[in-house]
C-alpha cells in the first residue's frame, strides 16, 4: 500500500510538472494544447486536396481552430505564431476511413446476425498509444468500427485524434450516424473452425438476411406509427438503427471482398430506397467500379493487400486507380493501427499501381474519405473555412524520406517531432523512477530499488513484449486472425 | 510502359528468331546503372552473356555483335533479395491444404523447405514484377525448425531454382530461456545437439573402422552439419533479453557461423553484434514500437542504429505467409528507415548486397558487378520509393514475362472493360 501511495503521489506530481509542457507520452497527463488565436505557417509547398492542386511558396493561416486562409505573402496578425515552413510541405491531415484502433475490450459484438443495437462509442480507449503514434504519422480523424462478424454490424464512430482528450473530447462533432455491415467468409464464419452454428452459412444466406432485416424495419415502422391503444409500442432499438438507415441519416459502410456480394448489397439497398455509403475494403471493388459509381458508393480499400484468404485472391493493387479513373469516391484506409501511421505512403502507391497523379493519390487519404464520411465541408482539405486539421512535413509527403514534423488539429499543435525528442529523456527518467519506486516496494527493508532495475527493466520489457508480441509470424496471424473475423478483434 | 515493354517483348523475339540460346551477348544501354557496391553509373552499359554479367560501367564497349536494349531514362537495380520467407510454402493464408511452411512438432531439423517450393505459386510473379528476384525461403515449425534454401523466383521446378540448399539451419530461441536455467525447449535444443554430436563421432568412428553404424535417425543426420561446423545457423529471438540470451547460448555453443534474426531489438544488442562480427535479419522496419513507452519511432531507427554499430544487416517484412505476397514491399520498409537516419544508399544494400553476403551467394547476387548473375530488374526511380514503377526484370539473364503476373492480367482485362449501357 506503501508503495502504491508513493507511485501515485509521484505520478500525481509529475502530472503537475509535466502540466507546464502539456505534452506527455500518457494521455491523461496530456493538456489539451493551446489553441492560438492565429498560426501562419509560411513558404510552404501546400497540397490543397482541392482544386487548387499543389501551390508552390504558399502561407497557410489558421485562426481559431479553422483554416482561415490560403494565399501567397499574407500578413501576419498581431501575436501570430508565425512557423517557417519554407522547404516544407503541408498537406490536409490524414484520414482513415476504416480503423479499430483505440477501443478497449472487443471490437465484435460477434454474437447475432445482425448488432445494429451497439455502438463502438461505448468502447472508446482514449489512452490508446495508437492514438499518439497515428497522429505522429500525420493521421488526425479515424472512423473506428465495429468488426465484421455479423451482417449488420454494430453503429461507429468518427473521432479526431485529440491526443489528451477523453472520449467524449475524441468524438467530431456533427458527425452523421455511420454503421459497419459485413459480407463473405466473416459474417458466414468460414474461418472459425466450425465454432459457427449461426444462421446463415452462405453469401446468399447473409444476402437474405439484410433483406430481411430491412423488411421488418419497414414491418417496424407501420406498426409504431399505428400503435392504437392502452399498450404502448414496445421500441426495439435494432429496427429504429435500421429505420435510420432507412431514412438516410445513418450510412453503411459495409466490409466486403467479391464483386457478387457487394453487388448484391447494392441492390438489396435500392429495392429498400437506400445507398450504400461505402464499401470496405472491397478488393474487388475494380470489377464492379462502373456500378458502383452509378449506385453511389464509395470505395474505401487496401493499398495491396491480397492472398490471406481465398476472397481476397483477385485483390490487385490497381484496385484504388480502377475506381478512382472510372468514378467512384475512392479512399485507402488502414483497418490496421500500424499501417495508421503511414498512410501517406499508402496513397504512394496508387502512383506505382495504375499510374495515378500524386497529387490525386493523395486525395486518397484526404479529401476522399472525408467525403465518404460525408464531412467534406469540415476536413480533408487545405481551403479556407475547413477545420485546421493540416499536417506539416520535412519534406515530399508521398516519400518515406520524408517526415511528420507537426500535426495540427483544430489549430493546435497536438504533435510535435522536436518537442517529442526533447521530452524522451525526461520520460525515460521518470519511468526509471517509477520502477524504483516499484522495487523498493518489494524490497522490505531496502528501499534504494536501484540494484535490480536492469532486472526490472527486462522483466517490463517482456511483459509488454508478450502482450504486443514482437514476433512477425505471431503478430502476422493475428492480424490474420482478425481479419477472418476470429476472437475478440475484428 | 505499354511501349517499352512492347519494344523489349519484340526485340527479344526477334533475337530470338536469329540466334539460339547459347552464348549471345546482350548490352543494356543508357540507363543509369546502381551497382549497389558503388556509385551510380549514368548512362552506363551493362553486358551480358550466358546468363551473368559480363561488364558493367560507363566506358564498356558495347561488341558488334551484340544485341541493344535501350533502357535510357530508366534505372538499373541487382535483383532485391528477401532475406527470410515463406514464399513458394504458402498459397491462400486461410486454407491448410496450401500451407506446408509449419510442420508439427518441435524438433524438424530434417525438414528442407525447398522440397515443397510451388515453382508455379501465383504469388511469386507479383513479387518478381516489382524487382524481387530472388528470396530466402525458410521453414518456420517447432524449436529446431529445418533447413532454409535460396531460390531464384523463375524456374521450372524447385531443384532448378534452387540457388543454395541447404543454406543453413534455423533454430527458434525460446523467449522462455531468459533467466531460466532449467528450461526445458532450451533443455530440448540443447540435447538434440549433444546427440547430433554423439551421431556424427559414431558415424565418423564407423566409417574408419569395423565398428556398427549408429542407427539411422533423419534429425541427427541433418543436425550433423551443424554441429560439425559446416552449416550456417539462423537463430530466431524476439525481445532485447531473449537476444542476448540467445548470443550467450551461441557462445556456450561454439557456434561460429551465425546469423541473428530478429525484430527492432535488434538495435539494443547492436554491440554485441559488432563485436562478434554476427550478421542480422532485420524483420521489420514498418512495425509497432514492442513496448507502449517507446518512442513512436523506435522500429524506424533501428536499421541506422545497426548501421552506425558497424552490423551487416537485412531488411524483411518478417516473412509470414500473411505477408507472402506482399513480400515486394521489403524495400517499403528499408525506405521507411530513410526517414529516421539510415542512407539511402544503406537501404539498398538490406535489400540487396548484404541479404545475398549474409545468406552465402554474395559471389553470385546483390550488385551489378561482372560475373555475377544477371539478375536485375528496371524502374523508373528508386526501389524504396512506393511511387516508382517497375518495367522490367531479367533472372540469370532470362527476361521475366510480366504477363505471368495476374495482377497485371487482372488489371488489363478490368481497365478495358467497356462501360455498361446507360453508364455516364
Amino acid at each position: 500500500m506503501k508503495k502504491l501511495t508513493a507511485i501515485v503521489l509521484t505520478a500525481a506530481l509529475t502530472g503537475f510538472s509535466a502540466g507546464l509542457f502539456a505534452h506527455d507520452i500518457e494521455a491523461w497527463n496530456s493538456a489539451i494544447p493551446d489553441q492560438p488565436d492565429h498560426v501562419l505557417l509560411r513558404g510552404a509547398t501546400v497540397w490543397t486536396a482541392g482544386d487548387d492542386g499543389i501551390l508552390e511558396e504558399t502561407d497557410v493561416l489558421l485562426r481559431r481552430g479553422k483554416i482561415h486562409r490560403v494565399g501567397k505573402d499574407l500578413k501576419a496578425p498581431r501575436g501570430a505564431v508565425e512557423i517557417d515552413a519554407s522547404g516544407r510541405h503541408i498537406t490536409p491531415g490524414l484520414i482513415d476511413a476504416h480503423s479499430h484502433a483505440a477501443v478497449v475490450g472487443g471490437v465484435n459484438e460477434a454474437t447475432l446476425i445482425s448488432t445494429a443495437m451497439v455502438g463502438i462509442e461505448d468502447v472508446i480507449d482514449a489512452e490508446s498509444i495508437h492514438i499518439y503514434r497515428q497522429m505522429a504519422g500525420g493521421l488526425t480523424t479515424m472512423q473506428v468500427m465495429h468488426g465484421s462478424a455479423n451482417a449488420i454490424g454494430g453503429r461507429n464512430i468518427i473521432l479526431k485524434l485529440r491526443w489528451g482528450a477523453d472520449p467524449e473530447g475524441l468524438k467530431l462533432d456533427g458527425q452523421p450516424g455511420v454503421i459497419k455491415f459485413a459480407l463473405g467468409e466473416n459474417p458466414k464464419q468460414s474461418n472459425w473452425g466450425g465454432a459457427g452454428g449461426r444462421y446463415p452459412d452462405t453469401r446468399p444466406g447473409v444476402a437474405q438476411i439484410i433483406d430481411e432485416k430491412f423488411q421488418q424495419a419497414e414491418q417496424y415502422r407501420r406498426d409504431r406509427d399505428n400503435a392504437q391503444g392502452t399498450v404502448p409500442h414496445r421500441r426495439d432499438i435494432e429496427m429504429e438503427v435500421l429505420l435510420g438507415i432507412l431514412d438516410g441519416d445513418i450510412h453503411v459502410h459495409s466490409h466486403g471482398y467479391r464483386a457478387d456480394e457487394m453487388l448484391e448489397l447494392m441492390r438489396i439497398a435500392e429495392r429498400h430506397d437506400f445507398r450504400i455509403q461505402t464499401l470496405q475494403h472491397v478488393l474487388e471493388g475494380y470489377k464492379i467500379a462502373d456500378e458502383m459509381a452509378e449506385h453511389g458508393a464509395g470505395g474505401s480499400s487496401f493499398s495491396d493487400w491480397w492472398a490471406y484468404k481465398y476472397e481476397v485472391f483477385d485483390a490487385i493493387p490497381y484496385n484504388g486507380a480502377i475506381m478512382h479513373d472510372r468514378g467512384v469516391l475512392t479512399s485507402f484506409s488502414s483497418d490496421d493501427a500500424e499501417l495508421a501511421r503511414r498512410m501517406n505512403l499508402e496513397a504512394a502507391k496508387a502512383v506505382r499501381y495504375g499510374g495515378l497523379d500524386e497529387h490525386e493519390a493523395l486525395k486518397l487519404v484526404t479529401a476522399n474519405p472525408a467525403a465518404q464520411l460525408d464531412l467534406a465541408d469540415r476536413i480533408g482539405r487545405v481551403a479556407e473555412g475547413l477545420d485546421a486539421d493540416v499536417v506539416l512535413w520535412s519534406g515530399h509527403p508521398l516519400k518515406s524520406s520524408s517526415r511528420v514534423d507537426q500535426t495540427w488539429i483544430d489549430g493546435r499543435l497536438y504533435f510535435d517531432r522536436q518537442r517529442d525528442l526533447e521530452q524522451r529523456e525526461a520520460w525515460e527518467a521518470e519511468r526509471r523512477r517509477l520502477i524504483e519506486l516499484a522495487r523498493a516496494g518489494d524490497g522490505g527493508d531496502d528501499n534504494s530499488g536501484g540494484e535490480d532495475e536492469e532486472e526490472a527493466e527486462n522483466a517490463g520489457a517482456e511483459d509488454e513484449a508478450s502482450v504486443s508480441d514482437p514476433d512477425e509470424r505471431r503478430r502476422g496471424e493475428l492480424v490474420m486472425r482478425r481479419l477472418l473475423g476470429q476472437g475478440a478483434s475484428s | 510502359m505499354n511501349s517499352f515493354l512492347t519494344r523489349v517483348i519484340a526485340c527479344a523475339a526477334l533475337v530470338a528468331l536469329a540466334f539460339s540460346a547459347g552464348a549471345e551477348q546482350v548490352a543494356f544501354t543508357g540507363a543509369t546503372l546502381h551497382p549497389v557496391d558503388g556509385e551510380p553509373v549514368e548512362n552506363g552499359v551493362l553486358l551480358v552473356e550466358d546468363g551473368r554479367i559480363a561488364a558493367v560501367g560507363r566506358d564498356v564497349e558495347v561488341p558488334a555483335d551484340a544485341r541493344r536494349v535501350d533502357l535510357s531514362g530508366r534505372h538499373v537495380y541487382p535483383g532485391m533479395i528477401h532475406a527470410g520467407t515463406v514464399l513458394g510454402l504458402t498459397e491462400i493464408g486461410s486454407v491448410p491444404g496450401t500451407e506446408d511452411y509449419s510442420e508439427m512438432g518441435q524438433v524438424n531439423a530434417a525438414i528442407r523447405a525447398e522440397t515443397a517450393f510451388n515453382a508455379d505459386s501465383m504469388l511469386l510473379a507479383p513479387n518478381v514484377t516489382n524487382g524481387l528476384l530472388t528470396a530466402h525461403v525458410m521453414p518456420v515449425g517447432g524449436l529446431i525448425r529445418g533447413t532454409s534454401a535460396v531460390m531464384r523466383l523463375d524456374g521450372w521446378n524447385f531443384e532448378d531454382m534452387s540457388l543454395l540448399a541447404p543454406a543453413g539451419m534455423h533454430i527458434a530461441f525460446p523467449a522462455a530461456a531468459v533467466d531460466d536455467s532449467d528450461n526445458e525447449e532450451l533443455k530440448l535444443i540443447d540435447s538434440m545437439l549433444d546427440e547430433a554430436r554423439a551421431w556424427a563421432s559414431a558415424a565418423e568412428a564407423a566409417s574408419d573402422s569395423e565398428s556398427a553404424r549408429p542407427a539411422a535417425n533423419d534429425q541427427l543426420a541433418a543436425l550433423e552439419p551443424l554441429v560439425s561446423g559446416d552449416m550456417r545457423l539462423f537463430v530466431h529471438a524476439s525481445g532485447e533479453s531473449a537476444m542476448n540470451a540467445a548470443l550467450d547460448w551461441i557462445e556456450k555453443q561454439e557456434f561460429e557461423d551465425v546469423v541473428l534474426v530478429g525484430g527492432p531489438d535488434l538495435q539494443h544488442v547492436a554491440e554485441r553484434l559488432a563485436d562478434a562480427g554476427m550478421d542480422a535479419i532485420l524483420t521489420g522496419v514498418q512495425v509497432m514500437p514492442e513496448r507502449r513507452w517507446e518512442p513512436y519511432d523506435a522500429a524506424y531507427v533501428a536499421p541506422a542504429v545497426l548501421a552506425e554499430a558497424g552490423v551487416r544487416f537485412a531488411i524483411t517484412d518478417g516473412g509470414s505467409a500473411f505477408v507472402a505476397g506482399n513480400a515486394r514491399n521489403i524495400p517499403f520498409h528499408a525506405g521507411m528507415a530513410t526517414g529516421f537516419g539510415l542512407s539511402h544508399a544503406d537501404a539498398l544494400k538490406s535489400v540487396t548486397l548484404w541479404p545475398a553476403e549474409i545468406l552465402g551467394v554474395g559471389d553470385e547476387l546483390g550488385s551489378l558487378a561482372a560475373g555475377k548473375r544477371a539478375t536485375f530488374f528496371v524502374a523508373d526511380g528508386s526501389p524504396l520509393d512506393e511511387m516508382t514503377e517497375v518495367f522490367g526484370a531479367w533472372i540469370d539473364g532470362r527476361e521475366y514475362d510480366f504477363v505471368r503476373d495476374r495482377q497485371r492480367r487482372l488489371y488489363q482485362r478490368y481497365s478495358n472493360r467497356p462501360q455498361p449501357a446507360g453508364a455516364n
